[in-house]
């Protein structure tokens, strides 16, 4: 089911991924969550490494190669 | 141009412990006007005039653009291609790098433009064919509007077929039993239409693509870079100290030229440099001439605009181990233009600061066997 409130960050380059997330998370209010959509290469190499700095990262396949991704602080 | 002057002029001085060495400047194109513009033709005297600076025009484009004339006239010392008994120019490139990267085993160009608009892709079929003539393997990174050079059918009435030219190139290569490496950005070729998702696999696939140019992440390009071969591009170079061992990843300098906002220039330069950063090589970002404007005032993107904001994107990646952030003072300077002071890890850099980053003396930690240099 499609998450109207993700963005869909799908077709960006990881570091691309890497410095919108950055931004997105400095604004962050604690407990609040970033949300939206990725590829699985972009969850491994670019959403998965937040978790070691701090961030709770949770994923969930909602399609093939597409995956709605939620990082809290 | 007259920065260039300065860091040279500069470097040549021997100022600061790093040393120019012989240097050679290349131009062809709208370069070639400099030579004769009356803001930038003293500078070239100057600089011409120096025993270690060698500059070199291509003489088909001088006489293509009428300037032949008064430039063998206008700058002393200045090296015409092409003429009687000479070299082309291309091939005087080519035979130049093979002397400042001893050893190499191919050379390639970064491509930013697209054909037809603009005449660059015919400088680099016209390197290429040159690389491949010398025996070395050409490589081809297609970048920013440079990924339309993919585009299958193209059919100009008037100017040479730039895709076909590929083509032509990449069977001449695997005849010669070299090895053509010819890559477009995935994320310029999504942007534009070349890299389409099939919705039943989930994956993205090459739409209406010549088959000699792969689409590739842009991390895939940048690990070409490790390599110890020179990347040209539609203006670049490469500083390689003589006489050292060539162990290590060539450092790369990205100068951005272009004010924020209005073309992909300042953006795609950031992105390029921040994914090399990340991917271990030695980084540094300069923001010089109009690119100086990406450093004022805040920016403020509008919530219904869909860009990124250079400036945050500078701030959040200041912590990237590799990568350095500088200001070229005397472009902000000239403009009268008031950087934000948000950034406070953009340092200011002089002539003798670009100098001392484009040549580091070899007690310098940042010293590497090579330095390339690419402008956005």
């Amino acid at each position: 089911m499609e998450n109207t409130n993700a963005k869909d960050f799908s077709e960006l380059t990881c570091t691309n991924l890497m410095i919108k997330l950055k931004i997105l998370l400095n604004k962050l209010s604690p407990g609040d969550t970033v949300a939206f959509y990725a590829t699985r290469e972009q969850v491994d190499n670019t959403c998965s490494p937040f978790s070691g700095q701090g961030y709770q990262v949770i994923w969930t396949e909602v399609a093939a190669n597409r995956y709605l991704v939620r990082i809290g602080k | 141009m007259r920065w260039l002057a300065g860091v040279i002029g500069t470097g040549g001085g021997q100022e600061h412990s790093g040393d120019t060495g012989n240097v050679k400047i290349f131009l062809t194109g709208d370069a070639l006007f400099s030579l004769v513009d009356a803001r930038t033709r003293p500078a070239w005297a100057t600089l011409s005039r120096l025993p270690s600076v060698l500059v070199i025009a291509d003489g088909d484009e001088l006489r293509l653009q009428g300037l032949a004339d008064p430039v063998a006239s206008g700058i002393p010392g200045l090296r015409i291609t092409g003429s009687a008994n000479r070299e082309s120019f291309w091939g005087e490139l080519v035979s130049s790098l093979e002397k400042d990267w001893p050893g190499t085993r191919s050379a390639a160009f970064l491509l930013c433009t697209s054909p037809y608009m603009s005449r660059v892709p015919v400088y680099m079929l016209r390197f290429l064919t040159c690389v491949l003539g010398a025996g070395l393997h050409p490589e081809l990174y297609c970048y920013l509007d440079g990924v339309h050079t993919l585009h299958d059918g193209q059919r100009p009435s008037e100017f040479e077929n730039i895709g076909k030219g590929v083509s032509a190139l990449s069977g001449n290569t695997v005849r010669a039993c070299r090895d053509p490496w010819f890559a477009a950005c995935s994320r310029c070729a999504t942007a534009r239409g070349y890299y389409q998702m099939n919705p039943g696999t989930g994956f993205c696939e090459p739409a209406s693509c010549i088959q000699d140019i792969a689409i590739k992440p842009l991390k895939e390009i940048l690990a070409r870079f490790s390599g110890f071969h020179p990347v040209a591009s539609h203006m670049g170079g490469w500083t390689v100290p003589a006489g050292d061992g060539k162990e290590g990843v060539p450092a790369l300098t990205v100068f951005i030229t272009h004010p924020p906002y209005c073309s992909e220039w300042t953006f795609g330069g950031l992105s390029l440099a921040i994914a090399a950063a990340m991917d271990g090589i030695s980084t540094n970002v300069v923001f010089i001439e109009d690119g100086v404007y990406a450093l004022q005032g805040n920016h403020d993107v509008p919530d219904n605009d869909r860009i990124f904001n250079v400036q945050e994107m500078i701030a959040v990646t200041t912590d990237i181990g590799r990568l350095s952030y500088y200001v070229h003072a005397p472009s902000v300077a000239d403009r009268g233009v008031s950087t934000t002071g948000n950034l406070s890890l953009v340092r200011e850099a002089s002539d003798r600061d670009l100098s001392r980053i484009l040549f580091p003396a070899k007690k310098d930690p940042a010293f590497t066997p090579a330095m390339r240099m690419l402008f956005f």
